[in-house]
């Protein structure tokens, strides 16, 4: 092993704790010990990651081969995603240390749950396309127990499709990745891609279909048109925390493996104009449309977020689309806010299970006397992803329409920025009925009534409200000051583009 | 051209023979429902190879290898090697040969029939019922 | 000349002695001489490894007073040594995993007769690795078929027998091939010899005489040994004779004796025939074609399975067909990508056979996938290799099968002109299959009796457990995996010197 040892802590350390959860005796009796312990392993796991970013440098961990190693890195991209990673992972892992004293077998699920943490930071810190892939797989392998956490029927079937989806995906991209094996020595990330003319030649045509299979293969966990089955099955299935990260940062792993392919290996360059453009450009507006319509009219709360996400990580694979750098800020920024608030809408949706039963959004009324705050929250969360100024999601997607307009992709420019403004018509429609309902139930709706333990004032408890409060909290202050974070993004992407 | 290939084909006759020989015995083997008939069907097929290696050992106007009176020159003499390699085949031919009668009486005691087809689904009958 | 040099030759003795030794002793005194005598040859077969690798080239070896092209010989070289090492491994993890099902299932009068076999297989394996001589070749042939079928005549049950037929029948049919290619050969060349019989060879394409017998040679071998191989389509014996043995015949039938055959189709290829006289004709691609068969239509057989053994056996067939398409790309990168992944599926399979036994120990002997599920918290160790086992086959990273299957993606890309795009597809739609029945039994074992985790708990304490040599076993054969996943360049270097020196 050569290079900076530390960056190794993130990634060992929380799988080595999972392991101790899963396998320690002591975990098993008393399940609010095992998620009391992971929260507090998470807490460690942040201050390493920030260590980490700090330090910055490159490791080789292992060499498979002569030509390809185990080797982790620090570059802008590796830092956005980790430190999102850390502290979101952190924040659910609190809530969920209240919200699984309503499951069975917590210690399983907090063991894997640390597991998959060191797994993601590893898929972060990735300096090469190998290691991504193997982290890639892991991350399937050990999130499938998170998914089928509940072990129902209909859990079981749930994990099996997201597995198949997922390695099917995989080995797509693994095509890819064999051909870009062939065509170049190197398959370290590096600004611009790797790729030479003199590999490629004659094997144009072969090359555009190997870079379209990474982006669909890859685009399987980010839930892309037509690969996205897997994630309405599998998020109502999880318990909320669980659906929370899923939603949160796993598809984000695959939108972080598109970041990589396409912008550090293959080059945007190369794959401006062409028809994989094109297909791309395509499929992530009929996912972004696709998305919120049926998101729209999904009765089942859990499952409308699920086919929000589809949609709007979407948003995210048509601002990597446009390859073009305002559109790529637009995008990077819209991973961070879309995490924020996508893990805090499904730690509501959890914390209504838990207090009340609702599953179904047109039974949640009379929230707004019930959980003002955490009704708030969610309203605030909400008009963020709508994309109301001052909130994060206008940002986002104000950079997203500017780049396309200015993207020269044709007739995308103005197709784009028009599909995302009915998506946001339609987001509105899908996520303010429940703050509408909440705050103003109607005048038919009598106090006290189908609701279990009455309706009084009944906040979930501090350990679920708290990280609900932090991520609402966060994305609408980055909303408010986005300059940082902006100017973090527009280098990452001066140096792509 | 059929008259050079007959003449071709009877100038080798042996090797002709072996060779049909050996499409009746592999086709039996293959394809005959009698199991006591497919063993008779490999061992002429290994018989027929046995043909065809002895006759390859054969130089025509040459003796048998045996030193009758004194030795003559190394050209007196047919190849002795094929003879050999035939005597190793034939052991090996009648070691299967044993086995598989073995394993036939076997199951003519337990499913009462010498045909394969039938063997074979009575043995997944049975396996069904077992499960 | 070394004392290392005699060792091959040591080595094939002491495995035929210790099985007419083991004649007359007792099934238990059988046994440890069995286990003593793998051990033995395998670091003998080590030795000779490290011998060659040192030396850099291979030697022949004289057995008798005659010097070619008169008398016999072996000969032995890094690609030899290695695989005998490995070969010798898998039987020993093989027979040690499986020695309490042996001697259950076995009759206890008869249970020398078991380790007799075994002895009698692993003599037969190594003389294939090392022989240079054809007819030697073919004798020896037979007597792994017949220690082959002894394996899985053992059981005495009813299944084994209709198994065990079918296996002789098919294999019988693939020898007759074999010898009369031989015959043919011998015929065209005179000599018996692998060496001389290659110059003569040489000589006879260089004048172009002998045309069609040359492509008959050459068709006829490789059909009859891709027959005993179980090459797609003449797979059909394969699910019964490996799924309804011992669990220690199965691991080395399934795992070795194909194995076997196949080494031997390679080395004729390249020291008989020449391998660029084998690449230029048409039969590499037929090779091919029914590799790429083989690999689909065992997966899909394997999906359609309901009982694990068979599905474990079918997803052999779709195994040996990437070795075939591996010797179907006609390079030598995709030579020693299907040499590697003879050693993967040697190890694997093995693996596979011993925790799946371990699983149908504690779910009541039944093997069909239901009754499996949640078997794996009454056996962690059993499910843990079988976890391992199918997520090598399915080709996860640091697993064996990864490397496998990064070696052919490699070898497709790099020289192929028309073959590539069929290999790539094919690589990937069988991987997704394999995923489908492996990952699906494997989740079987891990979800839980829907009564609850209660259940299970009864259920293991009245279980007995699994003995210790059966988790040895699977704990070495995990250790071996991973070995082979995240080191292969050693492995991966010596197979390309052993090739080089192997003509």
């Amino acid at each position: 092993m050569e290079g900076q040892m530390i960056l190794l802590l993130p990634v060992v350390f929380p799988i080595l704790a999972g392991i101790l959860v899963l396998t320690g005796s002591v975990f098993r009796k008393e399940g609010r010990r095992a998620s009391l312990f992971a929260a507090a392993c998470l807490a460690g796991e942040l201050g390493l990651v920030l260590v980490c970013l700090y330090v910055g440098g490159e490791l080789t961990v292992w060499r498979l081969t002569d030509t390809i190693a185990i080797e982790l890195c620090v570059d802008g991209i590796s830092r956005l995603f980790a430190a999102l990673t850390a502290s979101v992972w952190f924040l659910a892992a609190v809530y969920s240390t209240d919200y699984l004293s309503h499951e069975e077998e917590t210690y399983r699920f907090s063991g894997f749950y640390l597991i998959v943490a060191g797994v993601l930071i590893g898929l972060d810190f990735s300096a090469n396309l190998i290691t991504l892939y193997v982290f890639y797989e892991l991350m399937t392998l050990t999130s499938l127990p998170l998914v089928l956490h509940e072990r129902t029927r209909e859990a079981v079937q749930a994990g099996l499709k997201y597995l198949f989806y997922s390695v099917a995906g995989a080995f797509m991209a693994l095509f890819g990745i064999f051909f870009l094996a062939g065509a170049s020595a190197e398959l370290t990330f590096t600004a611009g891609g790797v790729l030479t003319d003199a590999a490629l030649m004659g094997k144009e045509g072969l090359f555009l279909l190997a870079s379209f299979c990474m982006i669909m293969g890859f685009g399987v966990k980010a839930g892309m048109f037509p690969l996205h089955g897997w994630l309405p099955t599998a998020h109502p299935v999880a318990p909320a925390p669980a659906s929370a990260v899923l939603s949160g940062l796993i598809t984000k792993s695959g939108v972080l493996a598109i970041i990589r392919t396409v912008y550090f290996i293959i080059g945007a360059d190369r794959l401006r104009g062409t028809w994989v453009q094109n297909a791309w450009i395509l499929l992530s507006l009929l996912t972004v449309f696709m998305g919120s319509m049926l998101a729209y009219k999904e009765p089942v709360m859990k499952k409308r977020l699920a086919y929000s996400t589809v949609s709007q990580v979407s948003y995210i694979l048509f601002g990597l689309s446009l390859l073009q750098p305002m559109a790529f800020v637009g995008a990077l920024s819209h991973i961070v806010f879309h995490s924020l608030i996508k893990n805090a809408l499904f730690l509501f949706a959890g914390a209504v299970i838990v207090t009340t039963g609702w599953t179904r959004a047109e039974e949640m009324r009379g929230l707004g006397r019930m959980m003002p705050i955490t009704l708030l929250c969610y309203t605030a969360v909400s008009l963020a992803l709508v994309g109301i100024p001052p909130a994060s999601g206008f940002i986002s997607k104000w950079y997203l329409a500017v780049g396309a307009l200015s993207s020269g992709a044709g007739a995308w420019s103005f197709i784009g920025p028009a599909v995302l403004l009915i998506s946001a018509l339609l987001t509105a429609g899908y996520l303010l009925p429940v703050t509408i309902a909440g705050f103003f139930p109607g005048n038919d709706f009598a106090e006290g009534e189908t609701v279990r333990g009455g309706m009084e004032k009944k906040e979930p408890s501090g350990w679920m409200l708290w990280p609900i409060l932090i991520l609402s909290t966060g994305a609408v202050l980055f909303g408010c000051f986005p300059g940082p974070l902006l100017s973090m993004l527009e280098t990452i992407a001066a140096g792509v583009l | 051209m059929f008259w050079e290939t007959a003449g071709h084909l009877s100038a080798n006759m042996e090797a002709t023979a072996a060779v049909i020989l050996f499409g009746v015995g592999f086709t039996m083997l293959l394809l005959h429902r009698n199991l006591i008939k497919k063993i008779m069907g490999m061992n002429i097929m290994d018989t027929a190879v046995y043909l065809f290696l002895a006759a390859k050992g054969y130089i025509h106007g040459r003796m048998v290898p045996i030193v009758a009176d004194g030795i003559q020159e190394v050209t007196a003499y047919i190849n002795p090697v094929p003879s050999g390699l035939v005597l190793t085949g034939i052991v090996v031919s009648v070691s299967t040969t044993a086995l598989m009668l073995a394993l036939t009486k076997r199951l003519y005691e337990q499913y009462g029939s010498l045909d394969l087809d039938e063997i074979l689904i009575l043995a997944k009958e049975e396996e069904e019922k077992a499960v | 000349m070394s004392l290392v040099q005699n060792f091959p030759f040591f080595s094939i003795i002491i495995a035929m002695f210790s099985g007419i030794i083991s004649s007359v002793l007792s099934g238990r005194k059988a046994r440890n001489l069995s286990l003593f005598m793998i051990t033995v040859t395998t670091a003998l077969s080590f030795f000779v490894l490290c011998y060659c690798q040192e030396t850099g080239e291979s030697y022949t070896y004289m057995m008798g007073h005659f010097p070619a092209p008169w008398g016999n010989e072996i000969r032995a070289g890094v690609l030899e040594g290695l695989t005998a090492t490995l070969f010798g491994l898998v039987m020993f993890l093989a027979v040690l995993g499986g020695i309490d099902h042996t001697a259950a299932d076995v009759e206890p009068g008869k249970l020398n007769l078991f380790y007799i076999m075994i002895d009698l297989m692993l003599s037969s394996l190594l003389a294939l690795v090392y022989t240079n001589d054809l007819f030697t070749a073919y004798v020896f042939v037979e007597i792994n078929t017949i220690a082959g079928c002894g394996l899985i005549m053992i059981r005495q049950k009813k299944k084994s027998m209709s198994a065990a037929i079918r296996y002789m029948i098919m294999s019988q049919l693939g020898s007759g091939l074999f010898l009369i290619g031989l015959s043919v050969l011998y015929d065209v060349t005179g000599h018996l010899l692998m060496s001389p019989a290659k110059e003569s060879v040489s000589r006879i394409l260089a004048q172009g005489s002998y045309e069609i017998p040359m492509l008959v040679i050459l068709a006829v071998i490789s059909v009859g040994l891709a027959i005993k191989s179980g090459l797609y389509p003449f797979h059909y014996w394969i699910p019964d004779t490996y799924g309804y043995a011992t669990p220690t015949a199965s691991a080395v039938l399934s795992g070795l004796v194909s194995k076997g055959y196949i080494f031997l189709l390679i080395k004729i290829f390249y020291r008989v025939l020449g391998n660029e006289h084998v690449i230029g004709s048409r039969l590499i691609n037929i090779l091919y074609w029914f590799g790429i068969a083989g690999m689909m239509m065992g997966s899909i057989h394997a999906i359609a399975e309901k009982d694990t053994r068979r599905m474990i056996a079918y997803s052999s067939v779709a195994q040996i067909g990437y070795i075939y398409m591996g010797i179907g790309l006609g390079t030598d990168q995709g030579m020693i990508a299907a040499v590697f992944h003879i050693f993967t599926h040697s190890v694997t399979k093995a693996l596979l056979f011993i925790s799946a036994v371990g699983l149908y120990e504690v779910s009541g002997n039944k093997t069909d996938y239901h009754s499996l599920r949640g078997s794996a918290y009454r056996n962690p160790l059993a499910a843990a290799g079988f976890t391992v086992g199918s997520l090598s086959m399915v080709g996860f990273p640091m697993l064996s099968g990864f490397i496998s299957k990064l070696l052919f993606a490699a070898s497709a890309l790099d020289g192929t002109d028309w073959k590539m795009l069929p290999t790539l597809i094919a690589l990937a739609v069988s991987t997704t299959l394999n995923a489908i029945y492996f990952l699906r039994q494997v989740i079987t074992l891990y979800s839980g009796p829907r009564s609850g985790p209660k259940k299970a708990a009864e259920v293991s304490s009245a279980g007995n457990k699994s003995s210790w040599m059966l988790r040895t076993s699977i704990l070495c054969l995990i250790a071996f995996n991973v070995f082979l996943g995240v080191s292969s360049q050693p492995i991966v270097q010596a197979i390309a010197d052993g090739l080089a020196m192997f003509d």
